[in-house]
């Protein structure tokens, strides 16, 4: 049964464009009663949690980004480099000098500074923190937005339900996703080189008359085939269709030029930011997980001249997510999470650079399901090992499951046998959600 | 001068220490140096005796990296990225005053050939002039753009002063340099070292370089720019050590030199030989070097492993030792004829 579901869900080359997610429809047609096939049946258990249309939307700062220059800050240790810390908005808690706009929302804002996961290799790091576990040799776990978007997307939705910016080619690779036995209905749209999903637009030699027609033909025949068939593979097959098409008319999701320039200066004139603000988007419209990657913060040289650059920036960016769903009336609803396959070493090496480092690390989350003002674990003074509160991907994985109402106990199954969301023993950490 | 090729170069020399020193100064006639560390301290320390010990100055000068030292007749005066000067008595070693200089890291002060101007550059972008006793401001060069050609935060890495102290050129990490009359404090000519810059746009979509160093000729002609060659990979310093020697009159580029394929990094420190024979490079990657330069036919002539990154060195007066410090360590070199 495993191999049957690997070879359905394909590889994590699977992009989701319109023809591959027909294609991977008729795969589903004739595999049957596969596990796989469950993923296409519609609302299950989760029904209650779907309709409170809870968002994730993950930056993840590929490459590693240091936990000194940024949310663990130790300044005047040998270990902490030429920032100073600032107060924040929670007394208490210091963050970087780098980010004065975070500063003024940490009370929006949870940090956690006890990751230890172990797991010093981008690949290896990449893969702990997207699944929160590593695969087993017989078994390969949907990464977080694959389960996301089985868990809080709906079948029915005319927009994606997984979307994946990654833009510079550094660590794409690495940052590999995959919906793995879930299916490559909950795989990523990824975006690499352009802004707008490859193949969504309707050919050019077909009108948008014959395209409706054909639209119009094709529910004709498929609602007189479903006649007396409640076979949930032709439901599916129906939603399917009524997927891509929705997929069709989504490009505007992609289109940030009718925002207001007020709010596109918010976000800033970087890529990143740009794509944050789509992100935003596709959140309102209904998208439920969104990536943006920003690549590339492995800074092994010039370490804090690189953080120089790219802090302020996500410090920006990350402000004004907060801010722009505050004003929507959708942070609540809205999960938004910071993290990286690992931190940096606190030890700063000729090139004035920090190598590696997963032994103490740290990750934030804001919005939906988090208290605003946590502060979760601690580093020592040199920040070289966790002394309170050590955690490990897993339960960050499954905080980040239960802050959007996603019960991390739940079980897939492939075939008979049961696979849970998290490693058994895995639990969320109770203390950073409401 | 001896010939290059029959100098016998070895490290008298090393100690090692836990911090990153970052800048230095020699006290004339002897071999003791003032450096400025990244613990934040200006540590006082003889490289000559039998075990050199490093003494603190007194006084909470700075909170960050200390970048630049420069020795006034009766002061030390440094600056550091917590953006102040510093002055410190040279007899005591106490601080004296601190004042804030920049809004942002201040990268190195330069002390103008007469001893009464410091200059102080910092990634405000703005070069300060201060008098070096005194502290009081004498003048603000700006010029430098604060962004870069992609819209980061730029940086003002190095200043320098020609023999007279009648110019004074800067340097940022775009690569933009400017020769600046320091009296009136009018650019008098630009110069473009773009090829110390690089900006990845699709692999790690960052920037890394700069120019980080300069030197002009004892006679003011040239002007010699350092850093780093275009990098590949700017995970790390992986390309050769990149210099580039300008005509000051036409702020033309006549030769650009690069480090052998074992000497990589920054050029984080040039010099011109006392007696005008050599250039001198100091710096490195995750290893140091010292790059020996032949101003006649504008060629690299010599190579030196160092025993770390160097961040600064200075020749002795008889020009037959090199001190350095760096990446925890300092050290000191014997050439020998």
């Amino acid at each position: 049964m495993m191999k049957n579901g690997g070879n359905f869900c394909g590889s994590t080359e699977h992009d989701v464009s319109r023809r591959d997610f027909l294609g991977t429809l008729g795969a589903a047609s004739v595999l049957g009663t596969t596990g796989a096939i469950h993923t296409l049946v519609a609302d299950g258990p989760n029904k209650a949690i779907k309709k409170k249309d809870r968002r994730v939307i993950l930056l993840w700062l590929a490459g590693g980004a240091s936990q000194l220059e940024t949310w663990d800050p130790k300044p005047g240790a040998p270990t902490g480099g030429p920032f100073a810390s600032i107060p924040t908005d929670v007394p208490g808690t210091h963050i970087s000098e780098l980010m004065p706009m975070m500063a003024k929302r940490m009370k929006h804002s949870c940090v956690v500074r006890s990751l230890n996961t172990h797991d010093g290799g981008h690949g290896g790091g990449a893969q702990l923190m997207m699944r929160g576990r590593k695969d087993e040799p017989a078994l390969k776990y949907p990464d977080l937005g694959a389960v996301l978007a089985k868990e809080l997307g709906r079948m029915d939705s005319p927009v994606p339900d997984y979307v994946n910016f990654y833009t510079s080619t550094e660590g794409r690779g690495s940052a590999r996703i995959s919906p793995a036995f879930l299916g490559a209905r909950y795989g990523a749209i990824k975006l690499t080189d352009k802004m707008v999903p490859p193949n969504i637009r309707r050919l050019k030699d077909i009108s948008q008359d014959d395209h409706e027609a054909r639209l119009g033909l094709r529910d004709l025949l498929s609602k007189r085939f479903q006649q007396g068939r409640e076979l949930a593979t032709v439901k599916s097959h129906a939603a399917a269709y009524a997927r891509v098409h929705g997929l069709m008319s989504s490009e505007k999701l992609f289109d940030i030029s009718n925002e207001p320039e007020k709010v596109k200066a918010m976000y800033g004139p970087t890529q990143f930011g740009q794509q944050v603000l789509m992100a935003r988007r596709m959140a309102e419209a209904g998208v439920p997980f969104v990536r943006v990657g920003r690549a590339w913060w492995d800074s092994h040289g010039q370490n804090f001249e690189t953080h120089s650059e790219m802090v302020p920036e996500l410090d920006r960016v990350l402000a004004a997510l907060i801010d722009d769903l505050k004003q929507r009336g959708m942070f609540d609803n809205v999960l938004i999470v910071t993290m990286a396959e690992f931190g940096r070493t606190p030890r700063i090496n000729g090139s004035l650079g920090r190598d590696h480092f997963a032994t103490a690390w740290s990750a934030t989350l804001h919005g939906c399901g988090i208290q605003g003002g946590a502060l979760f674990g601690k580093t020592d003074k040199n920040g070289e090992h966790v002394t309170d509160d050590e955690i490990g991907a897993g339960e960050f994985f499954a905080t980040i499951l239960r802050a959007v109402g996603v019960d991390h106990q739940k079980e897939y199954h492939i075939g008979a046998r049961p696979v849970p969301l998290v490693n058994p023993g895995i639990k969320p950490i109770s203390q950073v959600l409401t | 001068m001896p010939d290059e090729k029959n100098v016998n170069f070895k490290v008298k020399k090393e100690v090692s220490r836990k911090d990153i020193c970052f800048s230095m100064e020699r006290v004339p006639g002897t071999g003791r140096l003032y450096f400025g560390s990244s613990d934040g301290g200006v540590y006082d320390i003889d490289l000559t005796s039998g075990k050199p010990e490093a003494k603190r100055c007194e006084g909470n000068g700075h909170t960050s990296y200390v970048t630049g030292v420069a020795l006034t007749e009766k002061h030390i005066v440094t600056g550091a990225y917590d953006k102040h000067l510093a002055w410190w008595d040279r007899e005591s070693g106490r601080l004296v005053r601190r004042q804030m200089a920049h809004n942002k890291w201040l990268r190195g002060v330069e002390l103008s050939p007469d001893g009464r101007l410091i200059a102080s550059v910092a990634d405000d972008m703005v070069c300060r002039l201060w008098d070096a006793e005194t502290g009081k401001l004498f003048k603000e060069l700006r010029g430098h753009k604060i962004r870069t050609p992609h819209d980061y935060p730029s940086m003002l890495f190095c200043a320098t002063f020609n023999s007279d102290g009648s110019r004074l050129a800067t340097a940022d990490k775009p690569g933009h340099i400017i020769v600046w009359d320091v009296k009136t404090g009018k650019q008098i000519k630009t110069m473009e070292s773009s090829g110390m810059y690089t900006w990845d746009p699709s692999q790690r979509r960052h920037s890394i370089g700069g120019v980080r160093s300069l030197c002009f000729s004892p006679d003011g002609k040239t002007l010699t720019a350092g850093g780093i060659g275009k990098i590949g990979n700017i995970d790390h310093l992986g390309a050769k050590a990149r210099m580039e020697i300008f005509d000051c009159e036409k702020g033309e580029s006549l030769k650009v030199l690069e480090g052998g394929d074992k000497f990589k990094g920054l050029v984080e420190h040039l010099l011109w030989h006392p007696e005008g024979d050599w250039i001198v490079a100091g710096g490195g990657d995750h290893n140091g070097w010292l790059l020996f330069i032949d101003p006649e036919s504008k060629k690299i002539i010599r190579e030196e492993k160092a025993p770390m990154h160097i961040h600064e060195f200075a020749f002795n007066e008889k020009t037959d030792h090199i001190f350095a410090v760096g990446h925890n360590k300092l050290a000191r070199w014997e050439l020998e004829a």
